[in-house]
C-alpha cells in the first residue's frame, strides 16, 4: 500500500512529491531571486508572519547524516536523535547555503537548550557557522497572563522579522499571508477527509507528503495543487485494513508509515507535527494579527510535549474516535521521553473504549535502525486482521 | 559507565563531623512530624517543586515539602528500587526523571503510610510545579492525582540578554540582570499564585510578612556567603561537602524561618570554631575537587574515598556556594514580589545556562584553588542538560581539568562505587596529579 501507483502516476501529486523529496528546492530558488529564507526549528514557528515579512519559511528537517561530530561535541548524550541530526546541519555549515535565518519556537525543552548551545556557540565560537536565530518563547498554559504574555512575544518576533526582512509588515501583508495559509489548511483538511472516510482513499504514506510538502514550498501553489489532488484522489481506490492512529513522535519522512501500511493497515491520523496537527487550527482573521497568532498557535489541539497527561487522554481519545481508528500505535524515540508519562493513561482510557495499542518506545532513529520493528508490527496488525 | 549495583550489598555511610549536619538531621524528623500533625488535623499542605516561590508559602504558614528534598530522604533510605519497580508495575518506565519522579513512584505504593520513609507523606492537599522540563507537568499531575491534590503550575521564561557574571549582579543590581519584561511577568505569576493560594486555604497573603521572610532568608544566605568564602580561602578546609550539603540543603528548604537563619549561624561559627582551632577535615589535604551536579544521595560515602589515598578532599558543591551567590536580595521593602521573582525566575538560568553557569564554576574554582572537577550528568533528565561542553571548556580552559560522568542521584540501581571510584582515581592519577602526561 503505502504510496500507491495511483498517487505516483498522478502529475500533481508527483508535483508535492518533487517538494516533499526535494526540500531544498524552491528555497534555493526563492534565495537566488534575492529572497531570504528562515528556518523553523520547532513546529510552534508562525510561518503567517514569515511570509507576511516577504521571506520563504524552511522546516529544518534531520534527513540522513552519516555524521553527528558537532552534535557528538556540543550535545550531552540525551539529546534525542532527531534533534542531534537537525543541530548537526546547523553547525557543521550544511544548513549555511539555504538558510538565512533561524527561528526557534520553545515546542520542547529540548529546543529551548538548543537555542541556548547554538546561542553561547555564536558568543563564545562566532567562526562557527551558525546562522542570526530568533527564540519564540511561547507559554503553553492557557491562562490570561499567558496569553497575554504570548501577544507580547509574537510582537517581539514580528519586529525581528521586520529587522530581518529591512522592511514593516503592514496589516495588509499580515492580512494575505494568513489567508494564504489558511486556504491551504482548508485544502488539506479536506483532502484529509479521504483520508479518515469510512473507506479511505488516501493512506497514511501519502497524507504525509501531502501535508510535509507545505513546509518547502509556495503556500498558494501549495493550496492549488493539493485542491487539485482532492478531485483527483476522489478516484483513486478504496483501501482495506486495520485503522490505526499513530501518536508520539514526529515522523519527518514516510519510512514508519510505510513500513506500517506494507503490512496493510492504514494510517488514518496522527498528533505528530508532520502530520495533521499541522492543520488543526485556523488564523482568525475576525483577530487582531497578533491575537491571531497567539489564538491559533496557543490554542490549537495539545502536543505531546507541552500538554498534561489528562489533557493528552482527552486529545487522543477525541481524535481517534474523530478518524475512526480501531487501533492506535505508539511510537517515541530514545530520549524523547515527555509522552511516556501520557501513555499509560492513554491506554487505559483506549482499552475501555475497546480501542487496541501497541507501544514501541527508546526507538533508535532512522526508522531502518530497528530491527525488531517489522515483526513487532506484523504481529500487531496481523492481529487487528483477525 | 554504569554497571549494575551488585558490588554495594553493603553501603557504607558517610562520616559527617559537624554538629550543625546532625542538628539539621535531627530538625528535619522533628518538623516533619510537626507538619504531619498539622496535616492530620486539617490544614491544607502543599508539595513543591524545587524552583517554586516556596516564600509565598512560608509568607501564608501553609506546610509544604520540597519534592527534590523529599527525593532525596527516599534516595538515602534506599527506597528508589522498589519506588521504580512500582512505576514498571503501573506501565511507566522506570527509567526517566528519576529525580522528579521519585514522589510520584512513591504514591504508588499501597504500603507508603507504614513502609515510606518516616512513616511515608502525607496527601497533600495543593501540588506546584514549575514548567521548567516537558515532563514535568505531567509527572506532577500524575502525582496529584494520586494523592487528591489540587494542581497548579507557574511558567519559565527565557532569557534574550546574560549579562556576564551574574553573581555580581543577583543581590542589588538584579534589575540589570533580567529582562524587565521577564521581571513584570513573573510579579503577575506571583500574584497570580498568591490569587490560588488565598482562594484554596481561605488564608489571607501579607505582603509584611513576605518582607520578613525575605530578610530572614538574606541573614541565612549571608551566613552561606560567610561560610563559603571562610570554606574557600582555608587550606587544608575545614569541612568537605559531605557535611556542607546536608546542612546547607536541609536548611535551604527551611529559608525564611528564624530556624534556618540561626542554623546558618550556627553552622558559620561551627566551622569558624575548626579554622581558629586549626582543625581540617583532612589533614593530609593535598588536592581540591569541585562535585559539579546534584547530590550523590544515595552514596555519601563516595565522596570520601579519595582522602586517604591522594589527600583529594571534595569541598565544594553548588549547594552552599548557590546559598552564597544566588539568593540576596537586598533591600526588598521596596518592591518585596519583585524582589522575590529577581530570585526564583534567575535558578534555572544560573545553574543550567551556559554561559552563567560555566562562568560562575571557573570563578568559584578560582575561588576555592580548585585543583580538580568530577560533573555528575544523569542520563534521564532534560533539565540536567545544562551545556556541559561549555562548562567543561571554560574551566579546562583555564588549566582546571574536569572529568564528566554518568550517575544518577537518586536511582542507585545502576551505581557501581567500585567502578567509579576507579574512574575517579584515574581522573586524579593522570589528569590531575601528571597533569595529563601519563
Amino acid at each position: 500500500m503505502s504510496i500507491r501507483v495511483c498517487a505516483r502516476d498522478n502529475k500533481t501529486f508527483r508535483r508535492l512529491l518533487e517538494y516533499y523529496s526535494d526540500r531544498e528546492k524552491a528555497a534555493r530558488l526563492f534565495r537566488k531571486n534575492g529572497g531570504k529564507v528562515v528556518g523553523e526549528l520547532g513546529c510552534d514557528v508562525p510561518d503567517e508572519l514569515i511570509i507576511a515579512a516577504g521571506m520563504f519559511p524552511y522546516r529544518i528537517y534531520a534527513g540522513e547524516c552519516s555524521h553527528l561530530i558537532e552534535a557528538d561535541r556540543y550535545l550531552e548524550y540525551s539529546f534525542d536523535p532527531v534533534v542531534r541530526m537537525q543541530f548537526e546541519k546547523l553547525t557543521d555549515g550544511t544548513l549555511n547555503n539555504e538558510i538565512d535565518y533561524l527561528a526557534i519556537s520553545n515546542s520542547t525543552d529540548t529546543l529551548i537548550r538548543i537555542y541556548l548551545y547554538l546561542k553561547e556557540i555564536k558568543r563564545s565560537e562566532p567562526e562557527k557557522p551558525v546562522p542570526d536565530l530568533e527564540f519564540i518563547d511561547w507559554l503553553f498554559t492557557r491562562r490570561l497572563i499567558h496569553q497575554t504574555r504570548n501577544e507580547f512575544t509574537v510582537r517581539l518576533f514580528w519586529e525581528k522579522l521586520e529587522e530581518w526582512s529591512g522592511r514593516k509588515i503592514t496589516y495588509k501583508d499580515f492580512a494575505e499571508a494568513a489567508s494564504i495559509c489558511n486556504e491551504d489548511r482548508v485544502a488539506i483538511r479536506e483532502i484529509m477527509k479521504l483520508r479518515r472516510a469510512y473507506k479511505p482513499r488516501v493512506t497514511g504514506s501519502e497524507a504525509l507528503v501531502i501535508i510535509g510538502s507545505a513546509f518547502y514550498m509556495d503556500r498558494r501553489e501549495h493550496a492549488a495543487l493539493t485542491r487539485q489532488l482532492y478531485e483527483d484522489a476522489k478516484k483513486w481506490p478504496e483501501i482495506n485494513g486495520p485503522r490505526i492512529f499513530l501518536t508520539g513522535s514526529a515522523q519527518e519522512n514516510t519510512e514508519l508509515y510505510e513500513l506500517i501500511e506494507n503490512e496493510g493497515a492504514v494510517i488514518v491520523g496522527e498528533d505528530h507535527d508532520w502530520g495533521e496537527r499541522f492543520v488543526n487550527r485556523d488564523c482568525n482573521l475576525g483577530y487582531s494579527p497578533v491575537r491571531a497568532v497567539v489564538d491559533q498557535y496557543m490554542m490549537r489541539e495539545f502536543s505531546s510535549k507541552k500538554a498534561f497527561v489528562s489533557q493528552r487522554v482527552e486529545a487522543l481519545d477525541r481524535e481517534v474516535e474523530a478518524c475512526g481508528a480501531e487501533a492506535v500505535m505508539f511510537y517515541m524515540n530514545a530520549f524523547e521521553e515527555a509522552a511516556s508519562w501520557d501513555m499509560p493513561s492513554q491506554r487505559k482510557s483506549l482499552a475501555a473504549r475497546g480501542i487496541k495499542t501497541r507501544a514501541f518506545t527508546k526507538m533508535s532513529y532512522p526508522v531502518s535502525k530497528n530491527s525488531a520493528l517489522e515483526p513487532g508490527l506484523k504481529t500487531f496488525i496481523e492481529s487487528l486482521k483477525g | 559507565m554504569n554497571n549494575d549495583n551488585k558490588n554495594n550489598a553493603e553501603p557504607v555511610r558517610a562520616q559527617k563531623s559537624l554538629k550543625a549536619t546532625a542538628v539539621a538531621g535531627a530538625y528535619q524528623k522533628e518538623w516533619f512530624a510537626g507538619l504531619k500533625a498539622r496535616v492530620e488535623k486539617g490544614e491544607d499542605f502543599g508539595y513543591l517543586n524545587a524552583d517554586v516561590p516556596m516564600e509565598i508559602l512560608r509568607a501564608m504558614d501553609i506546610p509544604f515539602v520540597v519534592n527534590q528534598w523529599w527525593a532525596a530522604i527516599c534516595a538515602a533510605k534506599r527506597m528508589a528500587p522498589k519506588y521504580y519497580g512500582l512505576l514498571n508495575e503501573q506501565g511507566y518506565r522506570d527509567d526517566l526523571c528519576s529525580y522528579c519522579a521519585t514522589a510520584f513512584a512513591e504514591s504508588l505504593d499501597p504500603d507508603d503510610k507504614v513502609s515510606g520513609p518516616w512513616g511515608g507523606l502525607p496527601d497533600p492537599t495543593i501540588a506546584i510545579t514549575r514548567l521548567t522540563c516537558d515532563c514535568q507537568s505531567k509527572i506532577f499531575e500524575l502525582f496529584a492525582k494520586n494523592h487528591g491534590s489540587e494542581l497548579y503550575v507557574m511558567e519559565n521564561t527565557q532569557p534574550r540578554r546574560v549579562p556576564p557574571n551574574w553573581w555580581e549582579l543577583a543581590p542589588d543590581r538584579w534589575e540589570e540582570l533580567y529582562d524587565p519584561d521577564r521581571l513584570d511577568f513573573a510579579v503577575e505569576e506571583l500574584k497570580a499564585l498568591i490569587s490560588f493560594l488565598e482562594a484554596k486555604t481561605g488564608k489571607m497573603f501579607d505582603i509584611n510578612k513576605l518582607i520578613e521572610v525575605m530578610n530572614l532568608i538574606n541573614e541565612q544566605e549571608s551566613w552561606y556567603k560567610k561560610t563559603r568564602d571562610l570554606i574557600a580561602e582555608t587550606q587544608p578546609a575545614p569541612v568537605t561537602v559531605v557535611d556542607t550539603i546536608n546542612a546547607v540543603m536541609q536548611a535551604q528548604w527551611q529559608r525564611g524561618t528564624r530556624w534556618a537563619a540561626d542554623h546558618a549561624k550556627s553552622l558559620y561559627e561551627e566551622i569558624k570554631a575548626f579554622v581558629d582551632q586549626k582543625r581540617s577535615s583532612v589533614p593530609n589535604e593535598r588536592l581540591r575537587l569541585m562535585w559539579l551536579g546534584r547530590g550523590l544521595w544515595h552514596d555519601f560515602a563516595f565522596y570520601q574515598n579519595f582522602e586517604e589515598k591522594y589527600g583529594a578532599v571534595f569541598m565544594w558543591s553548588m549547594y552552599l556556594a548557590m546559598g552564597a551567590d544566588a539568593y540576596i536580595r537586598n533591600n526588598v521593602e521596596a518592591d518585596p514580589l519583585r524582589a522575590l521573582a529577581a530570585r526564583y525566575i534567575g535558578m534555572e538560568d544560573f545553574l543550567h545556562m551556559p554561559p552563567w553557569n560555566a562562568n560562575w564554576f571557573l570563578h568559584e574554582a578560582k575561588h576555592n584553588r580548585i585543583d580538580g572537577v568530577v560533573y555528575m550528568v544523569p542520563e534521564n533528565c532534560m533539565q540536567a542538560l545544562e551545556g556541559s561542553y561549555f562548562v567543561k571548556k571554560t574551566l579546562e580552559d583555564a588549566g582546571i581539568p574536569v572529568l564528566i560522568f554518568k550517575a544518577d542521584p537518586v536511582d542507585a540501581r545502576k551505581w557501581n562505587r567500585e567502578t567509579m571510584t576507579g574512574l575517579v582515581e584515574d581522573f586524579i592519577e593522570t589528569r590531575i596529579i601528571m597533569g595529563g602526561k601519563k
